[in-house]
């Protein structure tokens, strides 16, 4: 058996990511709703990417982004543990290029047919 | 001819529908090997929007874990967990799988270390951000980079690509500091695609601790240990065995398998009754 000859498609440049545009070299963007963040804390506690902190008075915790966020792995873990669901949101793929994503549809929970 | 086929398939059917019913009535026979376990999902179909079983939850809720507790998992848990990859499917069943626990942590923190190095060296070479703008490396990085990237569409993909500058500035570890570290290493002459089978069991691994409340990773980045060929003889992957990928195993710090995410929805080209739909 005798594997299918297969051309290597060639990517244009202008195609592959720029690593200096962040747009291009990360991949998601996190969405903070801070009139509904009540500064629990957790969403920084389990962040892996630990690109997240609190800030503001005591009785008045926000969560924010550090001022260096690269690096946010898109794994919404904030959001699984916002028990105000929807506090905390991360907009995760938009890949751009050679790795635009295909045949998708829009972001849903869990449905039950 | 078709006709009778037909037909001895219906009795066939009947009488297997007739014994199915018998077995589900039998009580669960205690024996050493679990060899009968009670049949614990109805054999009837759902209703439509019917609330989640077990195994639904478990997939549902289950999400990569990438800070543990300092507890270890007791040894009898993972034992169980690596049961349950070891009844997962593969081509021809021929299970082309073996497997390294590591719960040391002095050898989890070599493998980190060195990993950890591998991405540092990665990132120099290929990261021209780091060199200032016009500079001659700087194009000459780029130049190699995008010819690196157009012919390893996969390994430069801007996820893992970001993921290793955090590796190798320190944001990031490769084995999350979990307390248990499977190494799930794949029998190179398996039908087919033996590293499909690498993941059925792990599939099973982590739906099994997470039904069982542990955390889990799947750590793709393990495979950088391959090219440390001491360290492999230490561990033990020895040909025919590669190392295939890692899942980390601990107790999750915080609780973030205690809600579902959301998740992209995919084009499902459905075929039926001489019609083909779009669904999502
Ligand atoms: C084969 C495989 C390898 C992976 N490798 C890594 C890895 O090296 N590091 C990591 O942090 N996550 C790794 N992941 C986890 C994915 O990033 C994660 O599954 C994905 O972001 C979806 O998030 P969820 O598992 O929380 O639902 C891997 C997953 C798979 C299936
Ligand atoms: S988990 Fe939600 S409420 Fe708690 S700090 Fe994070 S965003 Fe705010
Ligand atoms: S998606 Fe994950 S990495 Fe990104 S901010 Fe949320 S917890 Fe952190």
């Amino acid at each position: 058996m005798t594997a299918p000859r297969v051309e290597k498609a060639v990517v244009p440049p202008d195609h592959l990511p720029i690593w200096d545009d962040p747009h291009q070299a990360l991949y998601s963007q996190v969405t903070i709703e801070l009139d509904k963040c009540d500064g629990c804390r957790l969403c920084a506690v389990v962040c892996p990417a630990n690109i997240l902190e609190m800030y503001g008075p005591k009785d008045n915790l926000k969560v924010r982004l550090k001022a260096d966020v690269s690096g946010c792995m898109s794994c919404n873990n904030c959001l699984a543990v916002c028990v105000a669901q929807g506090v905390f949101a991360t907009e995760p793929y938009d890949f751009v290029g050679v790795y635009e994503q295909k045949r998708i549809g829009p972001f849903e929970f869990p449905r039950r047919f | 001819m078709t006709d009778t086929l037909d037909h001895d398939i219906r009795n066939d059917i009947e009488a297997l529908e007739a014994l199915e019913c018998e077995l589900e009535a039998t009580e669960q026979v205690e024996t050493a090997h679990d060899r009968t376990l009670r049949r614990r999902t109805a054999v009837h179909d759902i209703e439509p929007g019917a609330d989640w079983n077990d195994v639904e939850h478990a997939i549902l809720t289950r999400r990569s874990i990438r800070k543990y507790k300092g507890r270890q998992v007791p040894a009898h848990m993972v034992r169980r967990i690596i049961e349950m990859g070891r009844f997962s499917p593969s081509q021809g069943n021929c299970q082309p799988w073996s497997f390294i626990v590591v719960r040391d942590k002095a050898m989890i923190a070599q493998m980190e270390a060195y990993c950890a190095a591998v991405c540092q060296g990665m990132t120099a070479g290929v990261d021209y951000t780091n060199y200032p703008e016009g500079s001659e490396q700087r194009a000459a990085i780029q130049a190699n980079t995008q010819a690196l990237n157009r012919d390893n569409l996969n390994s430069f993909h801007p996820v893992p690509m970001t993921a290793i500058k955090s590796i190798a500035n320190g944001r990031f570890a490769v084995f999350h500091k979990a307390p248990t570290v499977i190494l799930l290493l794949v029998d190179k002459r398996g039908v087919g695609v033996p590293d499909i089978d690498i993941g059925c069991v792990g599939t099973n691994i982590v739906l099994a601790a997470q039904s069982l409340g542990l955390g889990t990773c799947w750590v793709g980045f393990s495979k950088l240990l391959s090219s440390n060929a001491a360290l492999c003889e230490q561990l033990g992957i020895a040909p025919p065995f590669e190392l295939s990928e890692a899942i980390c195993v601990g107790y999750p710090i915080g609780n973030p398998t205690q809600q579902t995410i959301s998740r992209q929805t995919h084009e499902i080209i459905w075929w039926e009754g001489g019609e083909k739909q779009i669904l999502y």
